[in-house]
């Protein structure tokens, strides 16, 4: 497999903080959530230009300053599968109330170059800003003039090199100074600029003083050339400054780190790279065993080898590298070896748009690997759900003894969150029916491995090096020792055995979580990365008089139904929002529910919704 | 062996080399004296693979072409417990070459037991990579075009630790070559020449026991890195067999990887929620 697109991904990234609206899960019936609502207040800042001019490090670093002065920030990137040049951005927006989402219009474009200026000069509001460093820079066409003119857009030129070359400083210095104009105009202090570059040249005295030479300048830029514009944001949140800032990878590596996992295995391939890289960077300090495989199939492989001598394994992959894998996944279905693959979605067919986000994969999920067998599929939708999912995945399989395949996207996974804090005392270790007591293992017989009679087809599994009878992980399909068994009965009474596990596996999931009234006139449906922007439209002033019901779901197979078909009954209508072609979610939840889902809104051109687009397109279907 | 015995008859063809190397990997492991709950047995795809249910020991029947991953991840998540895999020259050396490549060069620490009968057995004798050129195999009526492919030369120009070859007539040699294997610092490469009566009418059980010698006995000294590739590349008049190159220099993969240094416990034993608070502060 290729690695299909590579992203220069470094330090922080987009995400979307959960805050203080974190959502709860129903203990069903009782799904009465009270709504708060109140106008979120958001400002959007794009920074735009050619990948590897800086665009990532002037997000990163407003990111950064602005969670740490008491804001949430929901950071979204955009960039080519090409390593220099291209056209790449990097959108802030910024709330002192939760926000998890990017609107399609912004109050501030900075552009590195001048492409940015006409590329992105309708993406600015009203009264925008664009900031550019081209010196002399005329709009050469009658449209773009006219925009200025009749939009109010603000253009403001930044004499970077000039300042630069006063300075004696390398161009690299270019993104303090821009970030240092964008924190004047957002009217910050400049001493917390100080603090973030201190975090970062502190060592470094002569490299600290230009920077702070950069900052003092772009402030003086500020005041000499931009006087009359600002950007003004609502008195801070202190409650944001202890929150963490990361992306869904960033969270769901601390996810596999937290769960216990102590192997990962992975070949490159954008958007699940940055997990990889994440958890191989950690590596040293959490000692855990990473392998870049030669294959996706080898990463598969020394995941199940792994996890079947007994500790606890991961791959992750992205769509292409996930077909590749799709045998080992059926290899674990027969053998009952617990597995945890994670498949970041991107666009397909074929290579597709690798570093675009997309939810094309599920019915891949749930239904690859030949032969029938059962499996769990979850999806994470956002930081908070990348790492508290994870030791769930590990306990599923190792409880079910069954692959688990845990579905993230290109935006989860990219996305720059403002997070709380993990909690790091509600996961619990559940290893189910491992038999690890010397005792216990000396009454085994080789056949209690498959025995097909064990309580909802969960057999007893002990590790290889174990003083007990030995037995064989059987890829074929065998006795209860895991001896080749070609006889009917046999055959009938092990498929009948595996395939227990999936009403006992799906009575041990939750209930997915609801957030609204208790019966509301319209239930909207979804999963994944759509959660964030579902949210935030709901919570603003158009929707917030309307009886208007979520239903997320995190477990995507087998499914729950009961919620989902209490609400819907009710429901004058149910609306399905997903990122792909075919509802696919919508077919899977009638598949399981027997209702028909005719209501979608989808998305499928690679960009996640945006905060405009979900509102208008929820309006639209409400009507 | 008692210990190793299973009540499974055997279902290999009348006078396979699958018998003798059976025999050769339970003596092995007997002289060892390791304890079939203190072994992993791992097989790929293929007539060899009929051995998983025919012992004893901890076993894993996994996919056709996939075993050396599959033993490799289970070695690095222990590498107390001695993992030994067994694959043929079909898997090993079409469908599953590039594991065997990156298996050499990471030099993980298992023992590779090669089931070379030169042909896809179990799916009735089609021609591998290793059939010798111009022979009539199923799926191949006039002859096959390709070149074969001289795998001994292959695998000493990944820099391997440890080849051996044995073959299947000579269960004494057998036993000596998977003692040593299996006591080997990293990956150990073991080429089993076997008889294959039903589809392989070239190298036959009669051809092996003309054309094989021990190499040892005529003074091969398997430190010499260029004279055991050549004494095993070269296989037209007679084959070297025995250990044909060891060097135990080479540290396996798991003593490489620095962020293990200074670490006792396998990752078997390490499994337990982790407090993640330490690694937050760099999110601030």
């Amino acid at each position: 497999m290729v690695p299909f697109g590579s992203a220069p991904v470094r330090g922080p990234e987009p995400s979307q903080g959960r805050g203080q609206s974190r959502q709860l899960r129903s203990p069903w019936p009782l799904l009465v959530f009270p709504f708060f609502f109140t106008e979120v207040t958001r400002l959007s800042i794009k920074i735009v230009g050619a990948q590897g001019q800086g665009v990532n490090s002037v997000g990163e670093m407003c990111a950064k300053g602005l969670k740490r002065s008491g804001y949430c920030v929901f950071g979204y990137r955009e960039y080519m599968s090409l390593i220099k040049g291209g056209h790449s951005s990097y959108q802030l927006d910024v709330s002192i109330d939760p926000v998890h989402s990017s609107t399609m219009k912004v109050d501030l474009v900075v552009t590195f170059n001048h492409h940015g200026i006409e590329k992105n000069l309708r993406d600015l509001k009203k009264g925008g800003i664009l900031l550019h460093q081209t010196p002399q820079w005329k709009f050469r066409n009658d449209e773009d003039k006219r925009y200025v003119e009749e939009q109010g857009i603000h253009v403001i030129e930044m004499p970077t090199e000039a300042i630069l070359k006063k300075l004696k400083a390398k161009p690299i210095l270019g993104n303090v100074l821009i970030t240092s104009v964008v924190w004047a105009l957002l009217g910050q202090e400049q001493e917390q600029l100080h603090e973030l570059v201190r975090e970062q040249f502190g060592h470094k005295t002569d490299l600290l003083d230009l920077n702070f030479a950069c900052i003092s300048e772009g402030f003086a830029v500020r005041k000499d050339i931009a006087a009359n514009f600002s950007l003004p944001l609502p008195k801070p949140d202190p409650a944001w400054k202890n929150h963490l800032l990361l992306t869904g990878s960033q969270a769901m590596g601390l996810g596999v780190i937290h769960a216990g996992c102590r192997l990962f295995a992975g070949y490159p391939m954008t958007p699940s790279s940055p997990l990889l890289s994440f958890i191989a960077d950690g590596q040293n300090e959490t000692k855990m065993v990473v392998k870049q495989a030669e294959d996706e199939i080898t990463a598969a492989q020394m995941m199940v080898g792994a996890m079947h001598m007994g500790t606890r394994a991961a791959t992750t992959t992205s769509g292409g590298g996930f077909d590749l894998m799709t045998e080992t996944l059926s290899f674990t279905g027969v053998a009952e070896i617990p597995a945890v693959f994670i498949l970041a979605q991107r666009p397909g067919p074929g290579t597709g748009l690798p570093t675009w986000t997309a939810q094309g994969d599920l019915q891949l999920a749930v239904g690859s690997g030949h032969g029938e067998f059962p499996r769990l599929v979850m999806a994470a939708s956002d930081a908070s759900d990348s790492f508290e999912l994870m030791p769930e995945a590990f306990n599923y399989a190792e409880e079910f003894q069954i692959p688990v395949i845990v579905l993230t996207d290109k935006q989860t996974a990219e996305a720059l969150f403002t997070q709380s804090p993990f909690d790091q005392t509600s996961a619990k270790l559940k290893r189910g029916k491992l038999v690890r007591d010397p005792k216990a293992l000396a009454q085994l017989s080789s056949t209690d491995r498959y025995d097909p009679a064990a309580p909802d087809g969960i057999s007893q599994r002990w590790l290889p090096g174990s003083a007990a009878a030995t037995y064989c992980a059987q890829g074929y399909e065998h006795a209860s020792d895991g001896s080749f068994n070609e006889e009917p009965d046999n055959a009938r009474q092990q498929m009948d055995k595996r395939l227990k596990k999936v009403e006992a596996l799906k009575s041990a999931l939750p209930e997915p979580l609801y957030t609204g009234p208790k019966n509301p006139e319209t239930l909207i449906v979804s999963w994944g990365s759509n959660r964030g922007v579902i949210l935030d439209v709901l919570e603003s002033d158009q929707f917030k008089k309307r009886s208007i019901g979520y239903l997320h779901y995190q477990y995507l197979w087998p499914l729950k139904t009961e919620s989902f078909e209490m609400l819907s009954r009710t429901a004058k209508q149910t609306v399905f929002v997903e990122c792909n072609h075919g509802g696919q979610f919508a077919s899977l939840l009638k598949l399981a529910s027997g209702r028909d889902n005719t209501r979608k809104i989808l998305k499928f051109d690679g960009r996640p919704f945006f905060y405009e687009e979900m509102r208008d397109r929820l309006l639209s279907t409400l009507q | 062996m008692h210990d190793y015995a299973s009540p499974n008859p055997c279902t290999w063809c009348d006078g396979c080399g699958d018998y003798g190397i059976w025999t050769a990997a339970k003596r092995a492991l007997v002289e060892l004296k390791i304890d079939p709950s203190q072994v992993l047995l791992c097989f790929d795809v293929g007539c060899h693979g009929n051995m998983s249910d025919k012992l004893l020991g901890y076993r894993i029947h996994g996919l056709h072409g996939r075993v050396i991953p599959l033993a490799a991840g289970a070695a690095l998540a222990n590498s107390a417990i001695p993992v030994i895999a067994f694959g043929g020259d079909g898997a090993s050396f079409s469908e599953g070459v590039g594991h065997l490549v990156h298996a050499v060069r990471s030099n993980y620490r298992m023992t590779f037991i090669m089931h070379n009968n030169a042909n896809y057995g179990l799916t009735t004798g089609q021609a591998s990579a290793l059939t010798w050129q111009d022979q009539k195999m199923n799926t191949s009526p006039n002859g096959i075009p390709e070149a074969t492919l001289n795998s001994m030369d292959f695998v000493f120009s990944l820099q391997p630790t440890f080849v051996a070859r044995g073959w299947s007539g000579d269960i004494a040699q057998m036993t000596k070559i998977l003692t040593a294997a299996i006591r080997h610092r990293g990956f150990a490469y073991v080429d089993m020449l076997q008889a294959c009566p039903t589809y392989n009418k070239f190298a036959t059980h009669e051809w092996l026991l003309e054309h094989c010698y021990d190499a040892a006995s005529e003074g091969h000294d398997p430190k010499d890195f260029e004279k055991a590739r050549a004494l095993a590349a070269n296989t037209n008049e007679r084959v070297a067999t025995g250990i044909l190159y060891q060097t135990e220099d080479a540290p396996a993969f798991h003593e490489r990887l620095k962020s293990r240094e200074g670490v006792t416990t396998a990752p078997v034993e390490e499994v337990k929620i982790v407090d993640t608070a330490q690694w937050l502060k760099a999110f601030e």
